[in-house]
């Protein structure tokens, strides 16, 4: 599939609590979103470089994420700096896992994904006004009719939508071919009725049914 | 008291059991059962206590019980006088069963799509691979509802037993090959299970987090 450059939303920021980890694809290709015990956000390859287990599998424990095989334990740059086996190696700089740009901005976590991937981290989207998170809604469709449903995003990469007479805004992540996530946001004070929240929550399980339901 | 569970440590029902028992503090004998290869669950003397031939079986003075999730239900209504883990409150009491039996039927997809995997059982894995994620994505859902009206929990307004039936299904999941990437209501609702008190874990659910 076709891999645009760009920055992709890959998480609401409140699914990835500190200290966690959780693993996602962007066009087929494992990435592990974690947060460190400080609530910063990192965006890596899944994959530990000694034996080629996901990450994502493993734990978080302050600013560094170990791996469940071995307990190899990364720093924030993606550096291999313990090996449980071999406590007292200094490890090599090249034991180090391929890390991406990544940003927090209008409740969604963005990975710069392509080429030039390390020389636009500002362009990441603008803040928008502020929004509460509502939540990521996954299909078993391609993102291209998900946004094709959505109508377009802007450029700050969120499409407008008026989901059951509300505003939302709704990022695309293209997980696979025929899989893709809708990350949702309202434009609202954190302090949103919840009521009004709970009826959005179901208008969005019935979107996810129309766009599935869609002829391709 | 004397409880005493027969079980087969990589059996999620008898996980279930187990779950309960460290949530509610209770000491129970456990009998190591050879369900995998052995199938001595199949045969006398399990078979004259559980002529089902199934696990886990819990004995507890004269009373013997099988199906995890009746289980759950007695030690909760026999232990925990409270009711906190099987509530009173009618709509929550309701809800619990709810759930309760969508341990057992709903999940019964995940359940033999994880015996096909590791123990090379019979069945057809793309089928209960479809019919797990269709569960997940129901249980994803509701949590996702509760989540918003500020409730972590399945039904009621704490932790039950329908949470406990719930989870081995879900944090076993890889077991037959199906990733958390599309839960994350689920991933949170488990972290918070893991955090109960007296929570335990089991093979192929690691220590950490």
């Amino acid at each position: 599939m076709d891999e645009p450059d760009g920055w992709y939303a890959v998480a609401l920021g409140a699914d990835i609590e500190p200290s966690t980890s959780a693993g996602t694809r962007l066009f087929g290709h494992e990435l592990v979103v974690w947060r460190d015990a400080a609530g910063a956000v990192h965006v890596w390859e899944d994959r530990c470089p000694h034996r080629g287990m996901r990450l994502s599998f493993g734990f978080v424990r302050g600013d560094h994420i170990a791996c469940l095989y071995h307990g190899w334990r990364y720093d924030a740059a993606g550096q291999c700096r313990f090996i449980p086996a071999h406590p007292d190696l200094a490890v090599s700089p090249m034991i180090r896992t391929r890390t991406f740009p990544c940003r927090e901005r209008a409740g969604l976590i963005w990975v710069r994904w392509g080429s030039t991937a390390d020389d636009a981290p500002e362009a990441a989207p603008v803040e928008a006004a502020p929004v509460s998170p509502l939540r990521s809604l996954y299909l078993d469709a391609p993102a291209a009719r998900l946004a094709a449903a959505l109508g377009g995003a802007g450029s700050d990469g969120l499409a407008r939508l008026d989901l059951a007479g509300s505003p939302v805004l709704v990022a695309v992540q293209p997980l696979a071919a025929a899989a893709s996530a809708a990350h949702i946001v309202v434009p609202a004070a954190p302090e949103a009725p919840t009521a009004d929240l709970a009826r959005l929550a179901a208008a969005c399980i019935a979107l996810r049914r129309t766009i599935e339901g869609a002829a391709p | 008291m004397s409880l005493r569970l027969y079980d087969y440590e990589l059996d999620e029902n008898g996980y279930k059991v187990r779950l309960a028992l460290g949530a509610l503090g209770l000491d129970c004998e456990t009998v190591a059962v050879d369900m995998v290869p052995g199938a001595e669950q199949t045969r006398s003397p399990l078979i004259d206590l559980n002529p089902l031939g199934t696990l886990p079986i819990l004995v507890d003075g004269g009373t013997v019980l099988r199906e995890a999730e009746a289980i759950l239900a007695y030690l909760a209504r026999r232990y925990d006088p409270a009711g906190t883990w099987l509530p009173q409150e009618p709509a929550a009491f309701g809800e619990t069963l709810m759930w309760l039996a969508f341990a057992t039927r709903e999940l019964h997809a995940a359940s033999l799509a994880r015996r096909a995997a590791l123990f090379d059982h019979p069945g057809d894995g793309p089928e209960l691979e479809s019919r797990s994620r269709a569960a997940f994505r129901v249980m994803e859902d509701h949590i996702v509802l509760r989540g918003l009206s500020g409730a972590g929990w399945f039904a009621g307004t704490g932790p039950t037993i329908a949470d406990l039936a719930l989870f081995p299904a879900f944090a076993l999941s890889r077991d037959f090959g199906i990733d958390h990437e599309a839960y994350p209501g689920l991933r949170r609702w488990s972290r918070r299970v893991r955090g109960l008190p007296g929570f335990r874990t089991m093979p192929g659910i690691p220590d950490y987090h």
